[in-house]
C-alpha cells in the first residue's frame, strides 16, 4: 500500500514564481513513485513506504518554526552553538571566536541549485524544503572551541515531515568540530528529511559528530554529500541511538590529492529501532585516504544495516581505503545487515574492508563475573568497551568524557 | 573454609573428576600437582562456578553449598581464581573494569564503594608493588600484555579483590624467574591466618618461593597422594609415572 501523503507548496512562505515552478516539477517527479520501497536497490534493507505506512496516517508538510522551549545549554564543555527549532535558525553565540570570521544565515534556496536526485525523498526534499542554515568558516579561521548545534523539535510534529537544507562551507585552511545534537521533546511520529552540503577547502578539517540525546519516534533521513579539496580532512561520529528509525546516507567526493575522510560509528540499538548507515565514498582523485569503522549492538528486534561502498577513479592511484563492520547481536529476533562494494579501476591501491557479525564472548563474561561482577554489568562493560573503541580519536579531553557518557547512557537506556 | 566431598564432574558425558575429597582451613596453603588431563583445570574452574560442567558431591565453602551460588556471588564471597590464560578484554579500560570489580565486591561485603580517585590512588600503590608500569592501567584490559604481564595482572587483581580463598592455575607457567619472584612475593605478602590458597602447578619451581602446607597429587580424577612440602621435590626426581 502506498503512504498516503498531502503536500502542498502554497504552505511555504515566500517563495517567487520560479521557484515555485520548479518545486512542483521535484514533486511531479517525487509523486510518480512515493516513498521508496524495498524494490529499489538503495532501499532493500529499510523498507521506507513500508515502516511509514505502519506508523504514520497522512503526512503533511505544515510545518511552523516557532520556539516555544528554553535552550537548555550543555555543560560538560565548552562551546559555541546554533540553536534551531524545527531546521530554522533561532538563536546562535559565538562568544569564544573572532565573530566576523564565521557566517551564518537561513539557507537561501537559490544559492545551491537543486541536489542531483539519486532518490525521491531528495526530490521531496527539493519540493519542500524550508529553514535550513548555511553556515561558512573564513579562510584559515581555526574555531577555538566546538560548535554545538542544537537541534529542538516543536509538540505540533505528528504526522508531518520537516525538510531542510544546510550548507557548511569552510574555506582554505579552517578548521571546525561540528556537534549536531538532536534533542526531540516530543513523542509523537515525524518525519525529518536533511540534506548537508559540506564543502572543504584545500587543507580545511572538519569533524562532525551526531548526537541524539533521548529516545524519539523521529524517523529521520539525512544526507551529506561532502566535496573535499586538497589535503582537506572530513571526519563523521555517528552516535545516534535512540531514534526509531534512521537512515544516514554519506557521499564523500575525494577530489583532489591527499584529502581524506572517516566515518565512525557506534549504535546500540533497542525494541524495534531501526538504523541504517550507507555510504560512498569516491576517490576521485590520486593520493587520498578513507576509513571507514561501523560497530552496531543489536537488542531486542532491532535491526541494523551498513551499506559502504568504495569507489576508486582510473586516476586515483596510491588509494588507501578501509571499511571493518562489526555487529553484536544480542537477541535472535535482532537483524544486522551489510552490504560492503569495492568498485576500483586503478591498479595500485590497497583497499580492505571487513564485516563481522557474532554474539557476545561469554568467555569474556565469565571472566568479569569471577572478579564480582553480575552478568548484566558485565554485558554492558563489554558493549562499552565495544562501542567506546570508536572515540579513540576524540582529542579534547572534556568532549570525549561528554561523549562517553553520551554513550554509556545509550547503553544504560536498556 | 572449604571441604571438598566426593566431587564428582563430568563435561559432555566425561567423567573427568571421579570422586575427589579436600580440605582447607584458614592460613593454609595447599599445591595440587598432577600430569596433564588430570583434572586440576576442571577443579579450578568448577570452583569458580564455570558454567557446562554435570558437578555431583558437596563442594562446602564457608559454611554455604557453593553450588547454590552464582559465579559473581562466590567471587563477591570471597573466592579468586587466577586464570592459567588470562582473557584480553578489547575496548573494556582496565582501570574502568578493576574498578566495577572491586566496588561490585565492596558493596556485598558492606563496604563503602571507591570514589575515581580514592581508587587510581589504591591500584597504582597495588601496581607498584607488583611492578606492574602505571601505563597498562590505563590501557584495554590485556590487550598486547605479554604473558607475564597478565600474570601480573591476575595477581593485582587477588590483592584489590582480597579474597579468602585464592586459586592460582598454573600461575607460575610462562613467567621468566624475575616475574616469577614478584608473583610469589605477591601472593607472600597477602598471606595471613584468614586467608588460604590452593596453587595449581605443574612443576616444583613456583613451591620454591610459595611453601606449602600440603602438596596432593592428582591423577586419573582423584587425589592419589598426600604430603607435606617434601613431596614436590621427591616428584621432581621421580615424575608422576612413578607413583603407586
Amino acid at each position: 500500500m502506498k503512504q498516503s501523503y498531502d503536500f502542498n507548496i502554497e504552505k511555504i512562505k515566500n517563495l517567487s514564481l520560479e521557484e515555485k515552478i520548479s518545486r512542483k516539477k521535484n514533486l511531479d517527479l517525487f509523486y510518480k513513485s512515493g516513498f521508496p520501497t524495498k524494490q529499489v536497490e538503495d532501499w532493500k534493507f529499510t523498507d521506507l513506504n513500508l515502516i511509514l505506512n505502519k506508523n504514520f496516517d497522512c503526512i503533511s508538510n505544515d510545518v511552523n518554526f516557532e520556539s516555544n522551549r528554553d535552550l537548555d545549554i550543555i555543560k560538560n564543555f565548552e562551546h559555541n552553538y546554533m540553536f534551531l527549532t524545527n531546521g530554522k535558525i533561532i538563536s546562535s553565540s559565538f562568544d569564544y571566536e573572532e565573530k566576523n570570521k564565521i557566517l551564518i544565515k537561513d539557507f537561501n534556496p537559490k544559492e545551491t541549485t537543486n541536489i542531483d536526485p539519486g532518490n525521491t525523498l531528495t526530490l521531496l526534499n527539493n519540493a519542500l524544503s524550508s529553514g535550513g542554515f548555511s553556515l561558512e568558516i573564513t579562510k584559515n579561521y581555526k574555531l577555538k572551541k566546538p560548535l554545538v548545534i542544537y537541534n529542538y523539535f516543536s509538540k505540533d510534529l505528528k504526522n508531518k515531515i520537516l525538510n531542510n537544507k544546510n550548507s557548511i562551507k569552510l574555506n582554505e585552511g579552517s578548521e571546525l568540530m561540528l556537534i549536531d545534537y538532536n534533542d526531540s521533546n516530543t513523542q509523537s511520529n515525524f518525519i525529518r528529511n536533511t540534506i548537508d552540503v559540506v564543502s572543504l577547502g584545500e587543507n580545511a578539517i572538519l569533524k562532525n559528530i551526531l548526537i541524539q540525546n533521548s529516545k524519539s519516534n523521529g524517523h529521520f533521513y539525512k544526507y551529506i554529500k561532502g566535496s573535499l579539496e586538497g589535503s582537506s580532512n572530513y571526519e563523521n561520529y555517528i552516535l545516534s541511538s535512540g531514534l526509531k528509525l534512521n537512515k544516514i546516507e554519506i557521499e564523500i567526493n575525494l577530489n583532489k590529492d591527499n584529502s581524506s575522510c572517516g566515518i565512525y560509528s557506534a549504535l546500540n540499538l533497542l525494541e524495534d529501532q531501526h538504523q541504517e548507515i550507507k555510504t560512498r565514498i569516491n576517490h576521485n582523485s590520486p593520493n587520498c585516504k578513507s576509513y571507514q569503522k561501523i560497530k552496531n549492538v543489536l537488542n531486542d528486534s532491532s535491526k541494523g544495516v551498513y551499506q559502504g561502498k568504495i569507489f576508486v577513479e582510473k586516476i586515483a592511484q596510491k588509494t588507501n581505503a578501509y571499511q571493518l563492520s562489526k555487529a553484536l547481536i544480542l537477541n535472535d529476533k535482532a537483524e544486522f545487515d551489510a552490504k560492503p562494494e569495492l568498485e576500483i579501476y586503478a591498479d595500485d591501491v590497497k583497499c580492505s574492508h571487513g564485516s563481522t557479525s557474532g554474539s557476545i564472548d561469554s568467555e569474556a563474561v565469565y571472566y568479569l563475573m569471577t572478579r564480582g561482577i553480575p552478568k548484566k554489568e558485565a554485558v554492558k562493560l563489554l558493549i562499552n568497551g565495544f562501542l567506546n573503541e570508536v572515540l579513540e580519536n576524540i582529542t579534547n579531553s572534556k568532549l570525549k568524557i561528554f561523549l562517553e557518557k553520551i554513550l554509556d547512557r545509550q547503553i544504560n537506556e536498556h | 573454609m572449604l571441604k571438598i566431598e566426593n566431587l564428582k564432574v563430568s563435561i559432555n558425558d566425561k567423567l573427568i573428576l571421579k570422586g575427589l575429597n579436600l580440605n582447607i582451613k584458614p592460613g593454609e596453603v595447599h599445591a595440587i600437582m598432577g600430569p596433564n588431563g588430570s583434572g586440576k583445570s576442571t577443579l579450578a574452574n568448577v570452583l569458580s562456578g564455570k558454567n557446562g560442567y554435570e558437578v555431583e558431591g558437596e563442594i562446602n565453602y564457608d559454611g554455604i553449598n557453593l553450588n547454590d551460588l552464582k559465579i559473581e556471588e562466590r567471587a563477591q564471597k570471597g573466592i579468586f581464581l587466577a586464570f592459567q590464560y588470562p582473557l584480553e578484554i578489547q575496548g573494556v579500560n582496565t582501570n574502568i573494569f578493576l574498578k566495577t570489580s572491586l566496588n561490585s565486591v565492596r558493596k556485598v561485603r558492606g563496604k563503602k564503594e571507591l570514589d575515581t580517585l580514592t581508587f587510581l590512588k589504591l591500584i597504582k600503590e597495588k601496581a607498584k608493588e607488583l611492578n606492574i608500569d602505571e601505563k597498562f592501567l590505563s590501557r584495554q584490559f590485556n590487550v598486547g600484555f605479554s604473558g607475564g604481564e597478565k600474570k601480573k595482572n591476575e595477581i593485582l587483581q587477588m590483592k584489590l579483590l582480597e579474597p579468602k580463598l585464592s586459586i592460582l592455575d598454573e600461575t607460575d607457567s610462562g613467567l621468566d624467574i624475575d616475574a616469577l619472584r614478584i608473583v610469589a612475593d605477591g601472593v607472600n605478602s597477602y598471606k595471613n591466618k584468614e586467608n588460604a590458597f590452593l596453587i595449581i602447578t605443574h612443576y616444583q619451581r613456583l613451591l620454591d618461593y610459595i611453601k606449602p602446607d600440603y602438596i596432593h597429587v592428582l591423577s586419573g580424577g582423584k587425589i592419589v597422594k598426600t604430603g607435606n612440602a617434601d613431596l614436590g621435590k621427591q616428584l621432581e626426581k621421580t615424575g608422576y609415572a612413578n607413583l603407586s
